[in-house]
C-alpha cells in the first residue's frame, strides 16, 4: 500500500470536491433558472468530459494552464505539475456528473412551493435557501459523490497535466499503474482493492438517496386539470 | 364593513384566451365562479404578484401593487404585497412540519413559536403539529395551508379551488371556518372555485367568470335568481335553455312562439318581435294528469310530451321529455316513490308549466350584455 499515494488522492479529492459543490451547484442553478442564449451549447461543452479521452481533457488543460495562458500570465499561477493541478484535472471530469443530477433535482422542485414562499414574504435568496435547496438535496448530495468518485478515479488528464511524481503528484490511480508496471503486485492489488471499495460505498450511498416511494408525493387529485 | 378595498383591473394575453377583468373586494368573500380554464386562478396569481398582466392597475387601499399605464410602471413583488395564498393542492412544503409550515412565514420573529401554535389550535391541528405533510389527510393539509397563509397576517386572502379534493362533510366545516375566519381578522377573501354548491355556501358575493371576462356579479341568490346572460345561464349550468320570439306583449303578460309552440309567461323585459332566451327550472315543471290539473289553469301552460328518459338523482328524478316542438326538456320529480314513478319510455304526459317560471332574457335588457358573437370570438 502506497500511503502517500492514498493521502495525496484523499487530498485531490477533496478539494475536487469542493470546485465541484461551488461551481456545480452554481451552474446547475443557472441552468435550471434562466433560458442563456446558446444553453444547448453550453450543457454540450460541460457533458463533453463524459465522451472525450483523458488524453484530450488533458491537452486542453495543459493549454489553458501553460506558460502563455492568462492563468500564468495574469496571476502567476503556475499549476502544471503540481497537485492542485490533477485537483482540477478529477473536477473537470466530475463536473458533468454533479450538474446534470444538481440541475434534475432543482428542476424536479414543484414552482408552486417556491411561489408558496414568495407569497409567505420570502426573497429570491430565501426561497433558494429554505425550499429549494432544501428540496432539492439528495439530488445534489448524490451528484455530488458520483462527481466525487469520477474525481478520486481520475487517471489520464491528471497524467498529463500534473504528471506522475511520487510524493507530489502520484495519486492511487497512478500508483497503481506504476506497481502494476514494475510486477509489485500485492502493492496493486491492496491498492485495487481499496479504490475498488470506495467505489462501491459511493454508489451504494447514492442508490440510499433515491427517495423512498411516496414520500414527497403531493396530492393531485383535484378536479380542475 | 367596508373598510378595505381591493380593486383589480388586468388584462393579459394568455395561450388559450385573453384574460380581461375587472371588479371590486371589500371585507367580504368574493367567489370567482367558473369553468375550468376561464382564467380564475391567473386572476389570483396576477393579484399575488406571481404573474405579471400586460396592462391594468391593482391597489388595496391606495397602496398601488401594479400599475402599467403610466410613466412610472410599479410592480410590487410577491413577497413585499402581504397577500395571503391557499394553492390549489396546497403547496406545502413536504420537508417542514406543519408547525414549520405555519411558522415559515415568521421564522425572524421572536414570537414566532406561540402565533404557530395559536393558528394550530384554531385550526384544530394541534395534535398534529409534528407531522409531515404527507402523513395528513387531505382535510388537515387544506387547515395547515390555511394556518400558514394566515400566519403572515395578511390583508387579503386568496383561495384557488381550496376544496376541490375533499369529502362533502369536510368541505361543509371548513366553509364555515372559513366565513368566521373572514368575520374575526377582516380579511378580503378571494375564493375561486368551479363547484357551484361551494360557491353558494361560502360567498358573500358572486362573480361568474368565463373565458377570462367577468360576466356577472351579484349576491349569490340575485346571481342564481336572474342570471343576466345567456352566458351567465351557461356558466351557472342552468337547464331547459331554448330560444322563442315574442308575439306580444302585455301589461300582464308575454305570448311566445317557442319554435311552433305558443306559451304565456309572466310580463317581463322584452320586445315585440324579438328572439329571446327562454329558460325553465326543471323543479318548476310538474307532471299532471286530466284530473290532477292544478287549480288555477290560467296561471299554467299545458303541455303535451313524450318521454324519452329518467335518471334517478340523490334529491329527485330527472325525467326528459321531447315536446310537440321536438325541444327536449328536463322535469324534476321530487322523491323518489311516487306514483309517477311508472313512467317509462315513450309514454305521453302532460306537463303543466308555470307561466311566472317560463324566464325570458332579453339582450336588451341585459345587465352585461354579451353577444354571441364576441363569446364566439374569444372562444
Amino acid at each position: 500500500m502506497n500511503w502517500s499515494a492514498f493521502g495525496l488522492s484523499l487530498e485531490v479529492t477533496l478539494v475536487a470536491t469542493t470546485l465541484l459543490f461551488v461551481a456545480g451547484l452554481g451552474i446547475a442553478l443557472t441552468l435550471a433558472r434562466y433560458r442563456l442564449p446558446g444553453q444547448l451549447v453550453i450543457e454540450t461543452i460541460i457533458n463533453l468530459p463524459l465522451v472525450l479521452p483523458p488524453s484530450v481533457i488533458g491537452y486542453f488543460l495543459l493549454i489553458a494552464l501553460g506558460a502563455d495562458s492568462p492563468v500564468v500570465e495574469w496571476f502567476g499561477l503556475r499549476l502544471l505539475f503540481t497537485w492542485p493541478a490533477a485537483a482540477l484535472a478529477s473536477a473537470v471530469v466530475g463536473l458533468p456528473l454533479m450538474v446534470q443530477a444538481a440541475r434534475a433535482a432543482i428542476s424536479g422542485v414543484d414552482p408552486a412551493l417556491e411561489n408558496a414562499a414568495r407569497t409567505l414574504g420570502s426573497s429570491e435568496a430565501e426561497v433558494l435557501w429554505r425550499v429549494t435547496l432544501p428540496l432539492a438535496r439528495r439530488g445534489i448530495l448524490a451528484g455530488l459523490i458520483l462527481g466525487s468518485a469520477r474525481a478520486l478515479g481520475e487517471f489520464g488528464a491528471t497524467l498529463m497535466i500534473a504528471g506522475n511524481i511520487p510524493q507530489r503528484t502520484q495519486t492511487m490511480p497512478l500508483a497503481i499503474y506504476d506497481a502494476v508496471q514494475a510486477q509489485r503486485y500485492s502493492d496493486a492489488n491492496v491498492m485495487v482493492l481499496v479504490m475498488t471499495l470506495l467505489g462501491f460505498i459511493s454508489l451504494w450511498f447514492v442508490r440510499r438517496l433515491e427517495p423512498p416511494r411516496g414520500q414527497y408525493h403531493i396530492s393531485q387529485t383535484g378536479a380542475d386539470t | 364593513m367596508q373598510q378595505s378595498r381591493l380593486r383589480v383591473c388586468v388584462e393579459k394575453q394568455l395561450a388559450a384566451f385573453k384574460l380581461s377583468v375587472e371588479f371590486e373586494v371589500g371585507t367580504e368573500i368574493l367567489v370567482l365562479f367558473g369553468p375550468s380554464g376561464a382564467g380564475k386562478t391567473q386572476t389570483l396569481n396576477a393579484i399575488a404578484g406571481l404573474a405579471t398582466p400586460d396592462a391594468g392597475e391593482i391597489t388595496l387601499d391606495g397602496v398601488t401593487f401594479f400599475r402599467s399605464d403610466t410613466d412610472q410602471p410599479i410592480n410590487i413583488p410577491a413577497r413585499k404585497r402581504g397577500v395571503g395564498y391557499v394553492f390549489q393542492h396546497y403547496a406545502l412544503f413536504p420537508h417542514l412540519t406543519a408547525m414549520e409550515n405555519i411558522a415559515y412565514s415568521l421564522w425572524r420573529k421572536p414570537e414566532a413559536h406561540k402565533h404557530a401554535l395559536d393558528l394550530l389550535r384554531r385550526m384544530h391541528l394541534a395534535p398534529l403539529a409534528f407531522r409531515y405533510p404527507h402523513q395528513l389527510s387531505g382535510g388537515q393539509q387544506q387547515r395547515v395551508a390555511i394556518a400558514r397563509a394566515l400566519a403572515a397576517e395578511p390583508k387579503v386572502l386568496l383561495m384557488d379551488e381550496p376544496f376541490s379534493a375533499l369529502d362533502r362533510a369536510i368541505r361543509e366545516s371548513l366553509h364555515k371556518d372559513i366565513r368566521s375566519l373572514q368575520m374575526e381578522s377582516e380579511l378580503i377573501v378571494i375564493y375561486v372555485t368551479h363547484n357551484l354548491d361551494d360557491a353558494l355556501a361560502v360567498g358573500h358575493r358572486l362573480a361568474l367568470v368565463s373565458d377570462g371576462c367577468v360576466q356577472q356579479t351579484g349576491s349569490p341568490t340575485d346571481v342564481l335568481r336572474r342570471p343576466a346572460s345567456r352566458e351567465s345561464l351557461r356558466i351557472l349550468g342552468v337547464r331547459n335553455v331554448f330560444e322563442a320570439k315574442v308575439i306580444a306583449l302585455t301589461e300582464k303578460e308575454l305570448c311566445l312562439d317557442w319554435q311552433g309552440l305558443l306559451i304565456k309567461a309572466s310580463a317581463q323585459q322584452a320586445e315585440v318581435g324579438e328572439v329571446v332566451t327562454l329558460y325553465i327550472r326543471p323543479e318548476m315543471i310538474s307532471v299532471t294528469s286530466a284530473d290532477r290539473f292544478p287549480d288555477r289553469q290560467s296561471l299554467y301552460n299545458k303541455i303535451i310530451g313524450r318521454v324519452t328518459g329518467c335518471l334517478i338523482g340523490q334529491h329527485h328524478r330527472t325525467l326528459t321529455v321531447r315536446l310537440q316542438n321536438e325541444c327536449e326538456v328536463e322535469v324534476y320529480l321530487p322523491g323518489l316513490a311516487d306514483d309517477s314513478s311508472s313512467l317509462s319510455d315513450g309514454e305521453e304526459i302532460e306537463l303543466a308549466l308555470p307561466r311566472d317560471s317560463v324566464n325570458v332574457l332579453s339582450e336588451k335588457s341585459a345587465f352585461h350584455p354579451v353577444s354571441s358573437r364576441q363569446r364566439n370570438s374569444r372562444a
